[in-house]
C-alpha cells in the first residue's frame, strides 16, 4: 500500500477525469453533441427550405418575393438571388419576372420535406413528451437528415398519421395533400363557435404565447366580442383576448354545436366528490390520450375521486366500477362537471 | 405482368381515398371511433344491468385502500411487509441451503471423484467436470434454490393479493420526480429476487422509454443472489468493528443499508437517464387497483415455483458450469511457474488497489459474472492460491466456502483485506455487472446491443467511481 | 355465410395464418381463442377449460406471452389459445396487436370473451370491439357471485339479445358455469349456433358515410370479406397491419376462403 500515490493527488486526478468525461459527453452541452450538430449540410438544408417557403404560400395564395424568401431564411438578398437562381438550374423553380413558382419536381420534393418535417413534429408530439416548443425546432433539423424509408417507418409506428400536432395535414407519401381548409381566427364573428385546426409555429414569440393559452388544434373556442382590432373567446374553460394579428396565425373550422363554459380539472375533485367527465383536453395525445379513453374517460362518465396515495399523488378515481390510479398531471388535462349529491 | 400492374393500382387507389377521407374527417377521428363504441356499451349497461342495495365487496375494498394508502400508515405498512418477506426469505432459507450444499458437495462430490477414479479418467478430465462444471453448478444451485423457492412465492401471494398495485400507487410520485414510471417500483422489489425476473417483470410498463429505464435500472436492486455476500461480509468485517453487544445489529443495519443505497442509485440513475439518453417526460400513469382476492395459496407456491425459480434456475445453472470450467482451468493450467489466475491477480492488483478492491476480487467478479453466488467461494479459492497458504480449501480450483467464520477471515486478512477493504466489496457487489442471465434476458427484452451494453457497464462505471472515491478519501482522511 | 350452418363439421378457422402466429396446430379441429379485460379472471377460466395451471396474475397485462391448451368434447380437440388481457383493441400496444391479429388473420372457430360481471359496462367496451371483427363469439360473464354479492343484477337474457351472442353466467374460481360454456363453444364451432352480433350504431352520420364510401371500394377488391366495416374503419385510423394486409392483399385470402367454405 505504501507504494501508491498520494489520496489527495489520486482525489484531484479522480475529479479531474470526470469533469473531462462530462465535458465531452454532457447531452447538449457537451462537445460531442456540438460537434454533431454542427455537423450538418447548410446547403441541402437552403435549398430545402427555400422549396418549403415556396410551396407554404402556394398553398396559402401568398405572394412572395426575392425579400420575402431572403428573411424567412435569415440569409442576404444577394445570397437569396444566388439561392434561387441555383434552384432554377436544379429545375426546381421557375421564373416569371419578380414572382416564383414550383416545378413539379420542386413541388414533390417540398411536399417530401414536409411530409418528414410533419412526421416528426407528430413523433415528438405523440412519443416522447417533448415539450411543444422543441417540436418544431427539432423538426426543422430533423426534416433534412431523415431518409424517405426511415419517415415510412416513423409513421407506421405511429399510425400513419395524416395530420400533424399543429393540425396542419401531412402529405402522403405519394405526395397527395388535401386542399387548404379553416379561416383565421381573427375572421370569426360573435356567437361562432371554432375548432382550431391549425396554429402557425413562426413567428415563434407568437407562437409561444398562443400555446401559453392552451391553444391547440383540436380546441373548440367560442368567441363573445370581436371588436377595434381585438378578438376575445372562451377557450379551454377561460376567457382569451388576442390582438387580430395574433388571431390570425390561428386557423379554425366552424362548428354547428355550442361548447359549454365552465368546467372544473379532474384534478380538483376532493376525495369523495363525484363528477361528469366533459372531456379530455388536445394538448393530451398519443398513447396517453387512448390508454385514458380506454380505462373510460369519455364524455358522459360518472367519476368519484376515490383515494389518495400516501404520497398525495396519484389519485384513484372510480370510473365504471374500477379504481384507476391517474397522475395529477393527467388530471389536469381532463375537463369534468361536478355533480351534487342527491342528484 | 398488366393484370398485376393494375391490382397494385387497385391497392394503392384504396390507401389513397382512405387517406382523402382521413383528412375529411379531422384530427379527432379516434376520440369519435371510441365515443361510439362506449355510447353502445353504455346503452346496453343500462338495459341490462341493476344495482340495489349496497356494494359490500366495495366497501370491505374501500376500507382496507383507506388504510394501506394513508398518508400516515402506507409507507410502514409497506416497509413492514417487504421487510418480512426479506426475513422469511433469508432466515427461511439458510436451512435447506446448507442441506442442499451438505448433500451435493460432501457426500456427492466425493462419491463422483471417486466414480472418476476407478473409471480411470484421466485427472484434468475429473478436474474440468467434477470440480469445475459440477461444484459451480452445485454451488449455484443449493445457494440460489432455497431463497428463490420462498421469495417467488411470497411475492405471487402479494401480487394475487392485490397489495402490489397499491406499492405501486404509494411509490408513484417518487418514481415520477425520477422521470420514471410508478410500475417500476414493483419491478425494483421483483429485482430483490431476481434481477433476470424483475427484468422480464418490466413488461407491465407500456411506455417503452419507461421500460428500458426500469430494466438499466433494475441491477440496482440488491438480488437474492448478492445478499449473502453481502451478510457474509458485514458480519465478519462490519459486525466485528462495534461490540459484540451491537455486531448483529450493525452488520445488519450494513447491509439494509447497501439496499437502501441499491434504491437510491435506481432513483438517480432513472433520473439521469430520463434527463439524458432517455430523455422525456414521465408518461401517462394509469394504473387499475383490482380488487382484493384471496390468494390462493397451494396453486401460487406450485405456479410462481414453474413459472419463476425453476426459469432463473435452468439458466443460471446453463451459465454456472462453463464458469465452473473457467475457474478451475485458471486455476490450474500453469505459465511460468503460475497459474494463469496468479498472473492476472498479480497484473490487475496495482489498478484494483486504486478501487479499494484487489486483483482476487476483480478476477472473482470477473468469473463470476454467470451468477453471483460463487463470487465468495471463488475469491477465497483464488485467495489461498494466490497467497499460497497452506492446509486451507480444496485444492486449486475447487470453490470452497467450508470452514468456520474465523478461518474464512484469516484466508481473507493474509489477502490483504482490511475493513476499507470490505467496504468496497460491499458496494461493489451492489454496484457492477449485471450476472451473465440477467445480461442475456436484457437483450432478450430490447433486442438491443446498445441497451444491453448500457446496463451492463454503467453499473461497472458507476461502482467503479463510488468506490475509488470512498478508498481515496478513505485514505486521506484514516491514515 | 349461410352455408355454414349447413356444415356441421367445418372449421372455420385460418389454419396456414395460425401456423404462422405460432400456434401448433397438429390434431386440433377447432380453434378457440380467450380474450378478455385484464383482472377478469380469463385465466382462471382458461385454465377451467384446459385444465392447466398456467398463473393468473391480479395484475393488469399480466399474459405477456401467450399460453396455449386444449379439451375434448364430442370426439372433437378444441385447441385453446389465450389472449394477453387488454382494455381494448384500438390502442396499438403490442398485447392489443397480438390479440387483435389473432382474431383477425387466425380467424379462430369461436372467441370466448370474459367479462367480469360487476363492472359490465366498462367490459362492454372490449367485447363490441371484438364483435366488429369476428361474429363467432360467446360471452362469459364471469364473476358473477362477486356481483351477486356486491348487490348487482344482470339480465343474461337480454343481454345475450342486445349483444346477438350467448351469454353464459360463470364463477370460474368455483368452476361453475364450465360445462354449459362447453356446450356453447360446440355449439357456435359446429355451426348449430349462428350468432348476430351487435355492431355499433351510435357512430356520426359523418363517419359512417366515410366507412361506406370506403368500404364500398374494398368489396369490390376484396369480395367475401365478412367484416368489410370494421376493416374500412382500422384504415381511416391509419392502422399498419391493415394497411399491410392490403397492400399483400392478405385480405382477399381471408375473404375468399369463407366463400368456398
Amino acid at each position: 500500500m505504501s507504494n501508491m500515490i498520494n489520496p489527495a493527488w489520486a482525489l484531484l486526478i479522480g475529479v479531474a477525469t470526470l469533469i473531462f468525461i462530462g465535458f465531452i459527453f454532457w447531452p447538449n452541452i457537451g462537445l460531442i453533441s456540438i460537434l454533431l450538430r454542427s455537423r450538418h449540410n447548410t446547403h441541402r438544408e437552403q435549398v430545402e427550405d427555400a422549396l418549403k417557403f415556396l410551396f407554404d404560400c402556394e398553398y396559402k395564395n401568398i405572394f412572395c418575393g426575392l425579400q420575402s424568401i431572403a428573411s424567412n431564411l435569415d440569409i442576404s438578398e444577394e445570397k437569396a438571388a444566388r439561392l434561387l437562381g441555383h434552384l432554377t438550374s436544379m429545375g426546381l423553380i421557375a421564373v416569371h419576372g419578380d414572382t416564383f413558382s414550383l416545378t413539379d419536381s420542386g413541388r414533390s420534393y417540398a411536399l417530401q420535406v414536409i411530409r418528414l418535417h410533419r412526421i416528426w413534429e407528430k413523433y415528438l408530439a405523440d412519443v416522447t413528451g417533448a415539450g411543444h416548443l422543441e417540436w418544431h425546432e427539432a423538426a426543422d433539423q430533423k426534416e433534412h437528415r431523415l431518409s424517405i424509408e426511415e419517415a415510412d417507418r416513423l409513421a407506421a409506428q405511429i399510425g400513419n398519421p395524416v395530420f400533424d400536432p399543429h393540425g396542419d395535414p401531412i402529405p402522403s407519401s405519394t405526395g397527395e395533400i388535401p386542399e387548404h381548409t379553416g379561416q383565421p381566427l381573427s375572421a370569426l364573428k360573435v356567437g361562432d363557435t371554432g375548432r382550431i385546426v391549425h396554429v402557425e409555429d413562426e413567428p415563434k414569440v407568437i407562437y409561444a404565447q398562443l400555446m401559453a393559452l392552451g391553444l391547440y388544434p383540436g380546441t373548440q373556442l367560442h368567441v363573445i366580442e370581436s371588436a377595434d382590432g381585438k378578438i376575445k373567446f372562451i377557450a379551454n374553460n377561460e376567457e382569451c383576448l388576442l390582438t387580430s394579428h395574433f388571431a390570425s396565425a390561428v386557423t379554425v373550422v366552424l362548428i354547428p354545436h355550442e361548447i359549454q363554459v365552465n368546467y372544473a380539472l379532474l384534478s380538483s375533485l376532493k376525495l369523495g366528490e363525484k363528477a361528469e367527465i366533459k372531456g379530455i383536453s388536445p394538448s393530451c395525445r398519443g398513447q396517453q390520450r387512448r390508454r385514458l379513453m380506454d380505462l373510460g374517460i369519455i364524455p358522459g362518465t360518472l367519476v368519484t375521486a376515490e383515494l389518495k396515495s400516501a404520497s398525495g399523488d396519484p389519485v384513484a378515481y372510480r370510473i365504471l366500477g374500477a379504481n384507476i390510479a391517474i397522475r395529477k398531471k393527467q388530471a389536469d388535462h381532463i375537463f369534468v362537471n361536478r355533480v351534487i349529491a342527491g342528484q | 405482368m398488366a393484370a398485376s400492374n393494375n391490382t397494385e393500382k387497385e391497392e394503392e387507389a384504396i390507401l389513397s381515398l382512405a387517406n382523402k377521407l382521413r383528412w375529411d374527417l379531422g384530427v379527432d377521428l379516434h376520440d369519435i371511433v371510441i365515443e361510439s363504441i362506449y355510447e353502445d356499451a353504455t346503452r346496453i349497461a343500462r338495459k341490462t344491468v341493476e344495482i340495489k342495495g349496497e356494494q359490500r365487496g366495495y366497501y370491505l375494498d374501500k376500507s382496507i385502500d383507506k388504510i394501506v394508502t394513508s398518508r400516515l400508515l402506507g409507507f410502514p405498512i409497506m416497509f413492514l411487509v417487504l421487510a418480512v418477506v426479506f426475513w422469511i426469505t433469508i432466515a427461511g432459507a439458510n436451512y435447506p441451503s446448507r442441506l442442499l450444499s451438505g448433500l451435493f458437495l460432501d457426500t456427492i462430490h466425493p462419491f463422483l471423484k471417486g466414480f472418476a477414479a476407478n473409471i480411470g479418467m484421466p485427472h484434468w478430465l475429473t478436474g474440468v467436470l467434477v470440480d469445475g462444471a459440477y461444484i459451480s453448478v452445485a454451488w449455484v444451485v443449493s445457494v440460489m434454490l432455497p431463497p428463490m423457492a420462498i421469495f417467488f412465492p411470497l411475492f405471487t401471494l402479494l401480487e394475487d393479493l392485490g397489495y402490489l398495485p397499491r406499492v405501486a400507487f404509494n411509490m408513484d410520485s417518487l418514481f415520477r420526480k425520477a422521470g420514471a414510471h410508478g410500475k417500476q417500483a414493483l419491478t425494483l422489489s421483483m429485482g430483490f429476487g431476481c434481477n433476470a425476473a424483475g427484468v422480464i417483470a418490466t413488461r407491465i410498463i407500456d411506455s417503452p422509454r419507461e421500460r428500458l429505464v426500469a430494466i438499466i435500472t433494475n441491477n440496482f436492486s440488491l438480488c437474492n443472489g448478492r445478499w449473502p455476500t453481502q451478510i457474509l461480509i458485514a458480519t465478519l468485517f462490519i459486525g466485528s468493528a462495534a461490540s459484540p453487544h451491537w455486531a448483529g445489529i450493525l452488520s445488519a443495519g450494513a447491509v439494509v443499508g447497501i439496499a437502501v443505497l441499491g434504491i437510491f442509485f435506481s432513483l438517480v440513475v432513472s433520473w439521469g437517464l430520463s434527463k439524458s439518453i432517455l430523455k422525456g417526460e414521465a408518461s401517462a400513469f394509469s394504473l387499475e387497483l383490482p380488487p382484493y382476492r384471496p390468494p390462493r395459496i397451494l396453486k401460487t407456491l406450485y405456479t410462481s415455483l414453474i413459472d419463476r425459480s425453476v426459469f432463473v434456475l435452468w439458466r443460471a445453472i446453463i451459465f454456472a458450469a462453463p464458469a465452473g470450467v473457467v475457474i478451475w482451468l485458471l486455476a490450474n493450467i500453469q505459465v511460468s511457474g503460475s497459474s494463469l489466475a496468479e498472473h492476472f491477480i498479480h497484473w490487475a492488483n496495482p489498478f484494483a488497489l486504486l478501487f479499494g478492491l484487489n486483483g482476487v476480487i476483480l478476477l472473482a467478479y470477473i468469473i463470476a459474472i454467470p451468477a453471483n453466488e460463487i463470487v465468495i467461494p471463488t475469491i477465497l479459492m483464488l485467495t489461498v492460491v494466490s497467497t499460497g497458504i497452506i492446509g486451507m480449501g480444496e485444492g486449486a480450483g475447487v470453490l470452497f466456502q467450508s470452514g468456520s467464520l474465523a478461518d474464512i477471515k484469516d484466508i481473507l486478512q493474509a489477502g490483504g483485506w482490511t475493513l476499507m477493504t470490505a467496504v468496497n466489496l460491499m458496494l461493489f457487489s451492489l454496484l457492477h455487472n449485471p450476472c451473465s442471465t440477467t445480461i442475456y434476458t436484457i437483450y432478450k427484452e430490447t433486442n438491443s446491443l446498445k441497451w444491453t451494453l448500457v446496463s451492463t457497464f454503467l453499473p461497472v462505471a458507476i461502482g467503479l467511481t463510488v468506490c475509488f472515491f470512498v478508498t481515496q478519501l478513505w485514505r486521506l482522511f484514516m491514515l | 355465410m349461410n352455408n355454414q350452418s349447413n356444415c356441421e363439421n367445418c372449421s372455420f378457422h385460418h389454419k396456414e395464418n395460425l401456423v404462422r402466429l405460432g400456434v401448433a396446430m397438429n390434431k386440433a379441429d377447432y380453434v378457440v381463442a380467450v380474450a378478455g379485460n385484464p383482472n377478469t379472471g380469463k385465466s382462471t377460466v382458461f385454465n377451467n377449460l384446459t385444465g392447466l395451471r398456467q398463473h393468473t396474475g391480479n395484475w393488469p397485462g399480466k399474459t405477456v406471452t401467450r399460453a396455449e391448451g386444449g379439451f375434448s368434447y364430442g370426439g372433437k380437440f378444441y385447441k385453446l389459445v389465450d389472449l394477453p388481457g387488454t382494455y381494448s383493441l384500438l390502442s396499438t400496444s403490442s398485447e392489443e396487436e397480438v390479440a387483435r391479429n389473432f382474431i383477425l388473420f387466425g380467424k379462430p372457430d369461436v372467441t370466448v370473451i370474459v367479462a367480469d360481471a360487476t363492472r359490465l359496462e366498462r367490459n362492454l367496451n372490449l367485447v363490441l370491439q371484438i364483435l366488429e371483427i369476428t361474429d363467432r363469439a360467446v360471452l362469459c360473464l364471469n364473476l358473477m357471485d362477486e356481483a351477486k354479492r356486491n348487490n348487482i343484477n344482470i339480465d343474461v337474457r337480454s343481454l345475450s339479445k342486445e349483444l346477438g351472442i350467448p351469454v353464459i353466467a360463470t364463477n370460474a374460481r368455483q368452476k361453475t358455469g364450465m360445462s354449459e360454456l362447453i356446450t356453447t363453444i360446440e355449439e357456435i364451432a359446429t355451426g348449430r349456433f349462428i350468432c348476430r352480433p351487435h355492431r355499433i350504431k351510435s357512430r356520426s352520420a359523418k363517419l359512417n358515410g366515410a366507412i361506406t364510401i370506403l368500404s364500398e371500394k374494398l368489396a369490390q377488391f376484396f369480395p367475401g370479406l365478412p367484416n368489410l366495416n370494421w376493416v374500412a374503419l382500422r384504415l381511416l385510423e391509419g392502422d399498419q397491419r391493415i394497411i399491410e394486409a392490403v397492400e399483400t392483399r392478405e385480405l382477399e385470402k381471408l375473404g375468399a376462403e369463407l366463400s368456398t367454405n
